[in-house]
């Protein structure tokens, strides 16, 4: 019965689904480790440069927001709480884009995006474009990301 | 004495209300097998994930094994492309840096072409209250193309400048002595970008669990005062040949 979901075929969408989902996840974990793995100060040095928190909030804001990409792209790459975690990832990505929308619309001189840590940072139109995509693969896993994962394993277990 | 009608009613209906309930709650729990256990289930994975993906990060931190960004093209020695990567954590207020700068220059001139040093401050304040601004006249000399002599001036001259009660004059005068341009020099140690670049290299040094200077770290192998320092260089000769 637990290998059912591997054995039933999988229709377009779904796999479609699957790939969104890994590649959604993928890039999450990406951006995620960079950033934790560098100093926070560096990260919030570009929040600093989108001039949208207080000054005492950009560590925090540093600190955390790493970690929250790291998790989420680990869920949805599992599988594990796809719908909720492609959900929030959506929710971020969309928040990413206000940022990148006011900076561009006001001409802020952000030298670093601060999206993958600091190795190396593209145009901010380069940027929204790119998380435009991002968006749509996030979501296609929250719509058609449910198979292959350990969600649907635990599902139809028993 | 007899009961009321209602009563005698509610006692001989009750048991077999309860068998109903029970039965209809059998019926629900066949239907739908204890999703609380299920989310339970996916809570309990999510946690492992979490406590994976931290203790990678965390030993990733802690082994280097994440990205090291560049020093400024001054302060970064040999090509870029060497066998030997060294980052050094050096703050020009502490003693066993300025003995240990002697031996990290010879070592430059030897291996030269082979090795690549990217110089890091990391100025513990606590204890050197000028080592932030020392560090702060080294980089803007740099960015007047001395920053290796001015360093060099700094080391030599450390006892003069570090116990300084007020903000020493060496500074200046270092400057004067290489010919730098002073005035520039004293508006570019106070620009925050040049600041923020020393809080940066010293957040970095954090993380990679440096807490006494110098700390190298050789090809990712940790090295901390003169005498691992010199252990680690002999070893370049082989590690050299190996490649």
């Amino acid at each position: 019965m637990i290998f059912d979901m591997f054995m039933s075929k999988p229709g377009t969408k779904e796999l479609l689904g699957l790939a969104a989902r890994l590649a959604a996840g993928g890039v999450f974990i990406y951006a995620g480790f960079l950033k934790a793995s560098a100093p926070a100060e560096e990260f919030a040095y570009a929040i600093e440069t989108y001039k949208v928190l207080p000054a005492a909030l950009t560590l925090p804001a540093a600190l955390a927001v790493p970690w929250i990409e790291l998790y989420l792209g680990v869920f949805l790459t599992a599988g594990v709480f796809v719908r909720q975690s492609a959900f929030c990832v959506i929710a971020m990505l969309l928040g990413f884009e206000g940022l990148l929308l006011q900076a561009l619309l006001r001409g802020l001189p952000v030298t670093s995006c601060g999206c993958f840590g600091a190795s190396g940072s593209n145009s901010l139109g380069h940027e929204f474009a790119q998380n435009l995509a991002f968006l749509a693969l996030a979501a296609l896993a929250f719509k058609h990301g449910e198979k292959f994962s350990l969600d649907s394993l635990i599902d139809t277990h028993e | 004495m007899r009961a009321r009608p209602d009563e005698a009613y509610s006692s001989r209906r009750a048991p077999a209300m309860r068998a109903e309930s029970c039965n209809c709650n059998f019926q629900v729990s066949i239907i739908n097998p204890m999703p609380e256990r299920k989310t339970a289930r996916k809570i309990f994975i999510a946690l492992l994930l979490v406590f994976a993906a931290t203790l990678t990060t965390l030993l990733c931190r802690q082994f280097s094994v994440g990205p090291a960004r560049s020093s400024p093209a001054f302060r970064a020695f040999g090509p870029e492309t060497a066998k030997i990567r060294i980052y050094e954590y050096t703050d020009f207020a502490c003693p066993h840096c300025r003995l240990t700068d002697a031996h990290v220059n010879k070592m430059l001139e030897l291996y030269k072409g082979s090795v690549r040093l990217d110089f890091k401050h990391y100025p513990l304040t606590s204890i050197h209250p000028w080592s932030f601004a020392a560090a702060a006249y080294a980089d803007c000399a740099g960015g007047q193309g001395k920053f290796r002599e001015y360093a060099d001036l700094l080391f030599e001259g450390q006892e003069q400048w570090a116990r300084s009660k007020d903000k020493p004059k060496e500074f200046t005068e270092y400057a004067r002595r290489l010919n730098l341009d002073a005035p520039a020099l004293e508006k570019c140690a106070e620009d925050p970008a040049i600041l923020r670049r020393i809080r940066l290299d010293s957040a970095e040094g954090d993380l990679r669990g440096v807490d006494a200077t110098p700390t190298f770290f050789i090809n990712g192998k940790r090295a901390v005062g003169a005498n691992q320092f010199l252990e680690q260089v002999k070893k370049f000769d082989n590690l050299l040949k190996q490649n």
